[in-house]
C-alpha cells in the first residue's frame, strides 16, 4: 500500500484554506478593533486526522500514519468570565456611588454656601436689619428693612425646601423611568431572553455564536450599572440573570420576570435612587434639618413679637412673613423709642438658627464628600477591571498585523507546496513514459 | 499574568490621565480665580461650617460697630445738652448771688426774676434736644419733647430705658431722662432744677428780707444740689462714652482676629496654589504630549 497520488494536493489545499480562514479572522478583529463590547476572536486550528497506510515499509512491511494537513476547528472569542463577574460587581458599586454623589451634589449646589448670597448671609442681613431698627425704632425705612430681609429669608428657605423635594421627586421619577414598561431593565431583559434562545439553538447545532455572546455580555454590563447582577450559565448556553434583590430571576432561559419589587439594598443606580428617596434617606434627613432651621427661626422671632407674629408656618416650606412694617413691635405699646424687643431679636444673631444652618451645611458637605470619595474609589476599581478585561479581550492591531503576516506567509508557503506537488505530477503525467521519443 | 496592552487600553488610560490632570488644573484655576480653597461645602465640610460661623461673627461685629457709633452720637448729643444746662445753672447762681448782694432795688430784683424765668425756659429748651429725630432725654417716648415751652413744667417723657447691643450678649443703657435733673416744676415741689429756678424767681419777686435770706440760703443750696446731679449725669454720660469707645476698640480687634481666622479657614494660599497650578499645568502638558505620541505609534508605521 502506498500514499495516494493526489493526497499531497489535498494537504496543501487544507493549509491554504486554514491560513485563509485565519487571515479572515484577523481582518474581522482589525475591523472591530474599536467596536464596543467586541471580544477578539481566534481561529482554533487542528491537525487533520491522519491517513493510515497499512504497510508502507518495503523492508519490514510496517505501516505509518501520514498527516493530511490542517483544519479550522472553530472560531472562538477570547473572554474571561471571571473578569466579567468582577466588572459587573464593581460597575454596580459605581452606579450606586455616582448616582448618590450626583443627587447629593445637586442639593449642595442649591445651598449656595459658602457665598455672599446664601442663607447664612441672609440670616446675617436679617439680624442686622433688626439691630438697625433697634437703633431707630420709629424709623419707617428701618421697619421696611426688617420686612424685606425677613421676606428674602423666608423665600430662600421656601426655595431650598422645594429644591430638596424636587431632588427627591426626580430620584423617584428616574427609578420609575428605568424600571417602567418602556424602561431599560425590561428592554435589556427581553433582549437577553431572546439572545438566550438564539444562543441555545446555535450551540445546539455546534456553532459558536460569538456576536450573540458579545451582545449578551454587553447587555449584562449595562444592567449591572442599574443594580447588582449575577449570572449562572446553563448547559444549553442560556443564562439565568439575578437582578438586584428581586425575588425571582430577571431572566430565566427565554422568560422575563419583570416588573418586580426592589429595595434600596439592590445596589447600582436603582438601589441608590431608592435609598435617596426613601423616607429615612438622606434627602428626607436634609429636609427635616432644614425644617429645624426654619422652626427655630420662626419660634425665636415670634416669641419676641407677642402681638402680631412675624413669621407664619412651621417648616422651611411654609415659612412666610405675615406682618407689616407698621405692625412690628420694637418695645411696649405706646413707647416709640423702646427697643427691647428689637434688641432681643437682633441678639438672636449667632443663635440656634445660625448654628443649625452651619451644622446643616457641614452635614450636607460631609455627605457629598463621602459620596464623591466612594465614587472615585469605585471608578478606580471599574477602570482597573475594565483594563484587565481589555487586556484579555481587546484587539491589538499590532498583534493582528503580526498574525496577518504570519498567516499570509503560511498561505504563500502552502501555495508553494501546491506548486511543488503540481510540478511533481507534471513530471509524472507529461514526461513519464516518453523515454526515447 | 502579564497584561496584554491593546491600543484601546492605551487610549483609555491616556484619556483617564489627561482628564485627571485637567481636573486638577481646573480645580486650581477655580481656587486662584476665587481666592478660596473652599468652593463648596464638600471641599472641607468642617471648614465650610466654621467659615459660615466666622462670617456671621464678622457681620455681627460690623453691626455692633454701627450700634456703638450710633450710641456715641446719641450720648454726645445728650452730653452737650447737659453742658448747656450746666451753663444755665452757673448763670442762675451768678444771678442769685447778684440778687442777694443787698444793693438791689425792687425793679432790679424784678429784672433778675425775669432773667431767671428766661433761664428756666432755656433749660427746658436745652433738654428738648434731638438726635436723628428722637428726643434723647424723654425715656422711651422719643417722639415727645420732655418739656413744653411756657409756664407748664411737667415732664412729658417716661423713665424707659434705651439700650444698644455693643458686643455679643452685651447691652448697655445709653439714655438718661431730663426728669432726673429738671423734675416737674414748682407744683411738684421736688427740689429739682425747674422747681429751684421757679422758686428763686418767686422769692426775687417777693423781695422780702425773709425771701432774700432764703435765696441766699436754701435756694442756693438747692441750686448746688441740682448742679451736683448734673455733674453726676455728665459723669454717667462720659463713662458711657468711654465704655462705648472701649467697645469700639475691642470690636476692631475682634474684627481683625476673626478676619484672620476666616481667611485661614477659607482662603486659598495663593503662593502655594499658583505653584501647584504651574506644576499641574506642566503635568497636563506632559500627559497630552505623551498621549499624543503613544497613540500615534503603531506597527503599521513600520510595515511596508
Amino acid at each position: 500500500m502506498s500514499i495516494p497520488t493526489l493526497q499531497g494536493l489535498q494537504t496543501a489545499l487544507s493549509g491554504l484554506l486554514a491560513n485563509q480562514a485565519a487571515l479572515d479572522v484577523a481582518g474581522h478583529n482589525v475591523a472591530n478593533a474599536q467596536t464596543p463590547g467586541y471580544s477578539r476572536e481566534t481561529a482554533v486550528m487542528e491537525t487533520n486526522p491522519p491517513l493510515v497506510i497499512a504497510a508502507l515499509s518495503p523492508t519490514n512491511g510496517e505501516g505509518a500514519r501520514l498527516g493530511t494537513g490542517v483544519g479550522v476547528q472553530t472560531i472562538t472569542r477570547i473572554r474571561n468570565a471571571f473578569l466579567d463577574a468582577q466588572f459587573r460587581s464593581e460597575s454596580g458599586a459605581l452606579g450606586e456611588a455616582s448616582t448618590g454623589a450626583e443627587v447629593l451634589g445637586q442639593v449642595q449646589g442649591a445651598l449656595n454656601e459658602p457665598s455672599t448670597s446664601g442663607l447664612s448671609t441672609q440670616l446675617s442681613t436679617f439680624w442686622t436689619a433688626w439691630s438697625d431698627l433697634a437703633n431707630s425704632p420709629s424709623n419707617a425705612a428701618a421697619r421696611e428693612g426688617v420686612i424685606t430681609a425677613g421676606k428674602d429669608l423666608a423665600s430662600t428657605l421656601n426655595q431650598l425646601s422645594a429644591q430638596i423635594e424636587t431632588a427627591s421627586g426626580e430620584a423617584s421619577a428616574r427609578y420609575e423611568a428605568i424600571t417602567g414598561v418602556t424602561g431599560e431593565v425590561r428592554g435589556d431583559a427581553e433582549e437577553i431572553a431572546s439572545l438566550n434562545n438564539q444562543i441555545r439553538i446555535a450551540q445546539g447545532s455546534g456553532q459558536q455564536p460569538n456576536e450573540l455572546l458579545d451582545r449578551r455580555d454587553q447587555l449584562l454590563d449595562n444592567l449591572s450599572k442599574l443594580a447588582q447582577v449575577s449570572v449562572t450559565e446553563q448547559e444549553d448556553g442560556m443564562m439565568t440573570v439575578s437582578f438586584g434583590n428581586a425575588a425571582q430571576p430577571l431572566v430565566e432561559g427565554s422568560t422575563v420576570h419583570w416588573p418586580q419589587a426592589l429595595t434600596s439594598a439592590a445596589g447600582g443606580q436603582l438601589g441608590a435612587l431608592l435609598s435617596l428617596a426613601a423616607p429615612t434617606g438622606p434627602l428626607a434627613g436634609y429636609k427635616s434639618s432644614l425644617d429645624e432651621v426654619a422652626a427655630g427661626l420662626i419660634e425665636s422671632v415670634n416669641a419676641l413679637q407677642p402681638q402680631q407674629p412675624f413669621f407664619s408656618g412651621n417648616t422651611a416650606g411654609t415659612i412666610a412673613v405675615v406682618t407689616t412694617g407698621a405692625q412690628i413691635q420694637t418695645g411696649p405699646e405706646g413707647e416709640p423709642g423702646a427697643n427691647n424687643l428689637a434688641l432681643g431679636i437682633a441678639n438672636l444673631r449667632g443663635g440656634s438658627a445660625d448654628q443649625r444652618w452651619s451644622a446643616f451645611v457641614t452635614d450636607v458637605g460631609s455627605g457629598v464628600q463621602s459620596a464623591r470619595q466612594r465614587e472615585v474609589g469605585a471608578q478606580a476599581m471599574v477602570s482597573a477591571v475594565e483594563e484587565r478585561r481589555q487586556s484579555v479581550s481587546g484587539v491589538s492591531t499590532d498583534e493582528e498585523m503580526t498574525q496577518l503576516m504570519t498567516f499570509q506567509r503560511g498561505y504563500e508557503a502552502s501555495a508553494r507546496v501546491l506548486t511543488a506537488m503540481d510540478q511533481a505530477l507534471e513530471t509524472l503525467i507529461e514526461h513519464t513514459g516518453t523515454a526515447g521519443l | 499574568m502579564s497584561l496584554r496592552i491593546t491600543p484601546q487600553t492605551v487610549t483609555t488610560a491616556t484619556m483617564r490621565e489627561i482628564n485627571s490632570a485637567f481636573d486638577s488644573l481646573q480645580r486650581r484655576s477655580s481656587e486662584l480665580s476665587n481666592g478660596r480653597s473652599i468652593l463648596e461645602p464638600s471641599d472641607n465640610p468642617y471648614g465650610a461650617g466654621k467659615a459660615i460661623d466666622l462670617q456671621s461673627t464678622l457681620d455681627g461685629l460690623a453691626s455692633y460697630k454701627t450700634n456703638v457709633q450710633e450710641a456715641i452720637a446719641w450720648e454726645s448729643t445728650a452730653s452737650s445738652a447737659l453742658g448747656s444746662i450746666g451753663n444755665v445753672i452757673q448763670r442762675a447762681r451768678e444771678i442769685v448771688l447778684q440778687a442777694t448782694s443787698g444793693v438791689n432795688g425792687q425793679s432790679d430784683l424784678e429784672t433778675l426774676a425775669t432773667q431767671m424765668e428766661q433761664l428756666t425756659e432755656s433749660a427746658k429748651q436745652d433738654s428738648n434736644v434731638q438726635y436723628a429725630g428722637q428726643y434723647v432725654l424723654s425715656g422711651t417716648l422719643t417722639e415727645t419733647a420732655p418739656y413744653s415751652a411756657g409756664a407748664e413744667d411737667a415732664y412729658h417723657g417716661n423713665e424707659g430705658a434705651i439700650s444698644r447691643t455693643i458686643a455679643a450678649g452685651m447691652t448697655i443703657q445709653i439714655n438718661q431722662t431730663a426728669q432726673t435733673l429738671l423734675g416737674n416744676g414748682a407744683e411738684a415741689a421736688d427740689g429739682k432744677l425747674l422747681d429751684t429756678l421757679r422758686t428763686i424767681a418767686k422769692h426775687m419777686r417777693e423781695a422780702t428780707p425773709e425771701a432774700l435770706e432764703t435765696l441766699d440760703g436754701e435756694d442756693l443750696k438747692s441750686l448746688d444740689a441740682n448742679f451736683s446731679t448734673l455733674l453726676q449725669m455728665q459723669g454717667q454720660a462720659g463713662s458711657t462714652i468711654d465704655q462705648l469707645q472701649m467697645a469700639e476698640n475691642r470690636i476692631e480687634e475682634l474684627r481683625t482676629s476673626t478676619s484672620v481666622a476666616l481667611s485661614n479657614t477659607q482662603d486659598a494660599n495663593l503662593a502655594q496654589v499658583a505653584t501647584e497650578y504651574s506644576s499641574d499645568q506642566a503635568g497636563y502638558e506632559a500627559a497630552l504630549k505623551a498621549g499624543a505620541s503613544i497613540i500615534q505609534m503603531s506597527l503599521l508605521d513600520f510595515l511596508k
